[in-house]
């Protein structure tokens, strides 16, 4: 039996404790909640007992087994990242979406492709405009997505544009998000709840390595007492020792050492269990230490598909991984788990809080305790 | 015409209490009469203004009490008779000229007229005003009836002319309000010229020197109480106990007795005139009996005076036993109810009574129950002030910094409950939430970080709001001032005000532009329509976030009761009862259950929203509210 509730353990749950990390998958629902500058504004109290705002959230109860039961049909082998068929190296052909791409640009050349080829009729990226703040944004035409290619750091309300989406004449949807929002994606799949979103339209989703996001506000400020009004262009982090944000704008690009940003991470991403996006078709990240590369991991038949085809109208180039640089990753997204445990123990949750994991899972994630994170 | 300004002497006729005051001024020869609306007594200067033109008499709605107290001073100054009427805090803002205007003395008879709310019935207290005719040495009146009301108002014309003081009538919710038979009288042939006498200004320098003289005026006016018309015994010559009253509980003294059976038991010494009090006559009478119930409304304000003059006049009058709101024999705040005295009567003379068996109170509140649906105090129908609200709630949660709004007194001062959603934090008096609103934009320096709102209705703005204003632009405070201009003093019954372009008389009058004056202050403004729900929105978002000096955003749409009084409406709403999807909705019933407007309803039977035709006043508001655009609007 999973968790019942409303709007108001939603506040009491997630907003109140700052758990919220602005996926947007509440928003754009009812009249009750908006997002706004990357939060989420309660504008008035409901109180029905059951709602889709708290059945979607990531951050009230996600039952790890039965969402990769829901999404991929099976038991979860692999504990560290989750399933998966394939993990290659790869990046964009083309070389405006390389260029444009955050990291080799084959999210973008991804979705690019199947809007042209009609595999998907819509897809739901995020934009940044000047402003800075994160919006989910419907795209039909392909050679839009170039245009959105590149991603800021900052977490913002995706899914909205999903909720709010009118899809009568679509039943093929893509949809590009942070882990937290894949888990709300699978939230939504599962959900027993009569009214659905258009969930049952998304035919593939593609997932981005995360490990926190940033505070839309107090970061923006921040920022603007640093670099000032200038357009803020590309923005990178730069791979370790070095550690460094990297923000391009017309004149020059600061170099700001991580730990200053470090503040601004949401709170939320304080206590989150999945680096990989583990939910999702296909997640996408960086390969450290090989720059204009993504590591792809393929975890379904959807995502094998789109990523052959690519291949196969020469799209993208893919190679092999070495071994090494996949335990290093293995290690990375178990270590983000741990943090995650002993966070949400900080936190004062002493059942584990929001996550129902497998016990086999549990004591796998413990032991990088025992090795020392 | 009207029975008001035709009645003749010795002609009966049923008026309302404040009517009465209204018949009384004409009796007493006014010329000038000027007030402020406040409940419960706007109704005075509401009847002479529509008989003002007709009778030669200047009739004006004022800015505030104050400056209605200085325009019919004025006029006594100038050797006529002037008369200012307000509610119980009028006269705190009225009260600094008086205590000036005490001590210069007036000259044509100037009467003061002020209608006290005991149990707050239509106000924010319950403030007994005659402490003030104390602290200013100034003669008060407080009828007992509505005839009383009426005969009262020329007695206090000549009795200020006689001692050349203003003097003070004060009147309660229940006089005023109510409706009584009245014997009318002819109204005195008065005919003279306005003139001021240059020869004899009216400068209360040395205030030492003019004290003196007050106080030789008022016990003047105690010679003259002593015997006064106003005060009587009634009763037996040595009764068991006695009760001393003034205002309504002087009436209810008698029914009380009647009730009980009790007149030859306990005697009533009702007052007219308390302060200052005849003592010789009170002396005489409270020989009769040992055990003295005062009752008076709110404060022992006769209570404690009489004391006084018991240990004043120990010697003759020996030791008595006092009972009253004092003892806790009465109640200690609220309005004296025939009940209540019935009660504690009936316990001094040890007769069993019961004022309201338990049962009956029970079978009267189910049977008034089953006829009238629970009302909640709120706005009506299409009340711009409710858009007003939901927006301003809307923003402050959108701005997400702990914003609030403080407020003051107006219609909008329902905002402080659900149907303003809750949004007004402070409610005192008129004007204050821009002063508060300037205070709290100073606090910055210290670390307050939350962004400060107040509003104001536009009476309100011109009464008492502008001096905040300046203040706060001068001493560069941070903060939105909404400026909710309805064009009515809604609350008081539709006065006309500085910004409606009439006066009270009906005539066309030049309008006080709030903008305009607003702009020439140098404070930042918008304006949008609190209709406009998306709009307005926004507009307060924007200034919440520009981050120095006073904004003002004016929210500018008819009062809707002003509307629906002109038959317009606006819109033909009606819910789709198709698209609404009721309980399976979600929105779980945003529209009747958070947004509220009487007129939209729960149609139990469908299990659909629905539209009351006979309240909508067609605003279209709700139109927006509804996620499932199943309110449809259709412009008229
Ligand atoms: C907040 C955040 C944190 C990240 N952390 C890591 C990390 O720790 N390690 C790592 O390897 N990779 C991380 N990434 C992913 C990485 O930055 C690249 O997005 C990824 O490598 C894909 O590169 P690409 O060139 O294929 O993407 P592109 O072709 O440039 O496409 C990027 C896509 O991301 C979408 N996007 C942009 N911003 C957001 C957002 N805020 N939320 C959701 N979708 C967005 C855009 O719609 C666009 O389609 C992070 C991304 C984000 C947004
Ligand atoms: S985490 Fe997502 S679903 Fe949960 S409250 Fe925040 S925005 Fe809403
Ligand atoms: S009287 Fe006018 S302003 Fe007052 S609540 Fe009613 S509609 Fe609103």
């Amino acid at each position: 039996m999973s968790e019942k509730g409303g709007l108001k353990s939603l506040e009491n749950g997630v907003l109140a404790k700052d758990l919220c990390v602005a996926c947007g998958a509440c928003a754009s629902l009812c009249p009750y909640l908006r997002s706004t500058d990357g939060r989420i504004v309660k504008l008035h109290d409901c109180d029905l007992t059951e709602g889709r705002c708290f059945d979607y959230c990531p951050r009230t109860e996600v039952d790890v087994a039965k969402l990769h039961q829901a999404v991929f049909g099976r038991d979860r082998r692999d504990l560290d990242i989750g399933s998966t068929r394939r993990v290659v190296g790869a990046r964009a052909i083309d070389l405006e979406l390389r260029n444009r791409g955050q990291t080799g640009g084959v999210v973008s050349t991804l979705v690019s492709l199947a809007l042209e080829e009609g595999s998907v009729q819509a897809a739901i990226l995020t934009e940044r405009r000047a402003d800075l703040l994160p919006r989910g944004r419907i795209v039909r035409d392909s050679r839009e997505v170039v245009t959105l290619a590149g991603s800021g750091y900052v977490a913002g309300p995706t899914l909205e544009a999903l909720n709010g989406g009118s899809f009568e004449n679509e039943d093929r949807i893509a949809v590009v998000g942070l882990p937290c929002q894949i888990t709300a994606l699978a939230k939504m799949r599962v959900s027993a709840l009569d009214r659905r979103t258009p969930i049952d339209q998304v035919v593939l989703t593609i997932g981005l390595f995360c490990t926190w996001a940033l505070s839309y506000g107090p970061f923006v400020d921040f920022l603007r007492k640093r670099v000032g009004r200038a357009e803020v262009g590309k923005m990178d982090i730069t791979p370790p020792p070095e550690r460094l944000l990297l923000v391009t704008t017309d004149s020059e690009t600061s170099r700001i050492p991580l730990d200053e940003i470090r503040p601004f991470v949401r709170s939320g991403c304080d206590v989150c269990l999945d680096m990989t996006a583990e939910l999702a078709d296909l997640s996408v990240g960086t390969v450290e230490g090989r720059c204009g590369w993504n590591t792809v991991i393929v975890r379904t038949r959807a995502g094998e598909e789109i990523l052959s085809r690519a291949e196969a109208v020469g799209a993208i180039e893919t190679e092999s991984l070495a071994e090494d640089y996949l335990g290093h990753l293995r290690e990375a997204s178990r270590l983000k788990k741990y943090r995650a445990l002993k966070a949400l123990e900080g936190k004062g949750y002493t059942d584990g809080g929001y996550l129902r994991l497998p016990n086999r899972l549990k004591r796998r994630i413990m032991s990088c305790g025992d090795e020392g994170p | 015409m009207s029975i008001i300004t035709e009645g003749r002497s010795g002609q009966k006729v049923l008026l309302m209490g404040n009517e009465a005051i209204a018949r009384g001024a004409i009796e007493g020869g006014v010329k000038v009469c000027a007030a402020y609306p406040g409940n419960p007594s706007s109704e005075i200067i509401g009847t002479l203004a529509k008989i003002g033109p007709e009778l030669d008499i200047y009739v004006e709605w004022s800015a505030n009490e104050k400056v209605a107290l200085e325009v019919a001073a004025a006029a006594s100054f100038a050797g006529i008779r002037g008369l200012a009427a307000m509610k119980q805090n009028g006269l705190n803002v009225a009260s600094d000229f008086l205590f000036n205007l005490n001590l210069t003395g007036s000259i044509g008879g100037l009467v003061v007229v002020v209608c006290d709310d005991p149990g707050a019935i239509s106000s924010t207290n319950e403030e007994d005003t005659r402490a003030y005719a104390k602290i200013g040495d100034l003669p008060l009146l407080e009828p007992s009836t509505v005839q009383e009301a009426k005969s009262m108002i020329p007695f206090a014309f000549e009795l200020s002319e006689e001692l050349g003081l203003p003097c003070l009538v004060r009147s309660v919710t229940r006089i005023s309000h109510a409706r009584g038979s009245v014997e009318l009288d002819d109204p005195v042939p008065l005919s003279r010229r306005p003139h001021f006498n240059t020869g004899r200004p009216l400068v209360n320098v040395p205030a030492l020197a003019f004290h003196r003289k007050l106080r030789a005026k008022l016990h003047r006016c105690r010679d003259i109480f002593e015997t006064s018309e106003f005060n009587e015994y009634l009763g037996p010559e040595q009764p068991e106990a006695l009760i001393v009253a003034s205002g309504t509980p002087g009436a209810y003294a008698q029914e009380t007795l009647n009730l009980l059976k009790a007149e030859d038991r306990v005697g009533i010494i009702k007052l007219g005139t308390t302060w200052p009090l005849p003592e010789s006559f009170l002396v005489r009478q409270l020989r009769r009996a040992d055990v003295i119930l005062v009752a008076e409304d709110v404060d022992t304000f006769l209570e404690t005076n009489l004391k006084a003059l018991c240990a004043q006049k120990g010697r003759e009058l020996g030791i008595k036993r006092f009972l009253g709101r004092g003892s806790g024999t009465l109640p200690d705040v609220g309005e004296i109810t025939p009940d209540c005295l019935t009660t504690a009567v009936a316990e001094i003379l040890k007769i069993s009574y019961e004022a309201r068996p338990p049962e009956y109170a029970r079978t009267a509140q189910e049977a008034v129950s089953r006829y009238a649906p629970t009302r909640q105090v709120g706005f009506c129908a299409g009340c711009p002030h409710r858009a007003a609200y939901w927006c301003v709630k809307t923003a402050l949660a959108l701005d997400g910094r702990d914003g609030f709004l403080v407020g003051d007194i107006g219609c909008y001062s329902l905002g402080f409950g659900p149907s303003g959603f809750e949004q007004m934090k402070t409610l005192h008096s008129m004007g204050s939430g821009a002063g508060i609103a300037g205070g709290m934009g100073q606090l910055a320096r210290f670390g307050f970080d939350q962004p400060v709102m107040t509003v104001c209705g536009d009476s309100t703005f011109y009464h008492a709001a502008l001096p905040a204003l300046f203040n706060a632009i001068y001493n560069q405070a941070n903060f939105l001032m909404l400026i909710l201009d309805n064009s009515a003093t809604a609350m008081t019954g539709f006065q006309p005000h500085p910004g409606t372009g009439q006066n009270a008389m009906g005539r066309q009058a030049p309008v006080v532009d709030i903008e305009a004056v607003c702009r020439t202050l140098g404070a930042r403004i918008e304006v949008a329509d609190p209709y406009d729900l998306q709009g307005t929105i926004e507009a307060v978002n924007r200034l919440l976030v520009d981050e120095k000096g006073v904004k003002v955003l004016i929210l500018r749409q008819l009062c809707a009761l002003v509307r629906a009084n002109r038959g317009e409406k606006l819109y033909q709403v009606r819910v789709d009862q198709e698209r609404c999807l009721g309980d399976g909705c979600g929105c779980n019933r945003l529209c009747t259950r958070v947004f509220r407007c009487p007129g939209l309803i729960w149609d139990k039977e469908k299990g659909r929203a629905g539209i009351d035709d006979a309240i909508c006043t067609g605003c279209g508001v709700c139109g927006e509210i509804c996620p499932q655009s199943a309110i449809l609007t259709e412009e008229i």
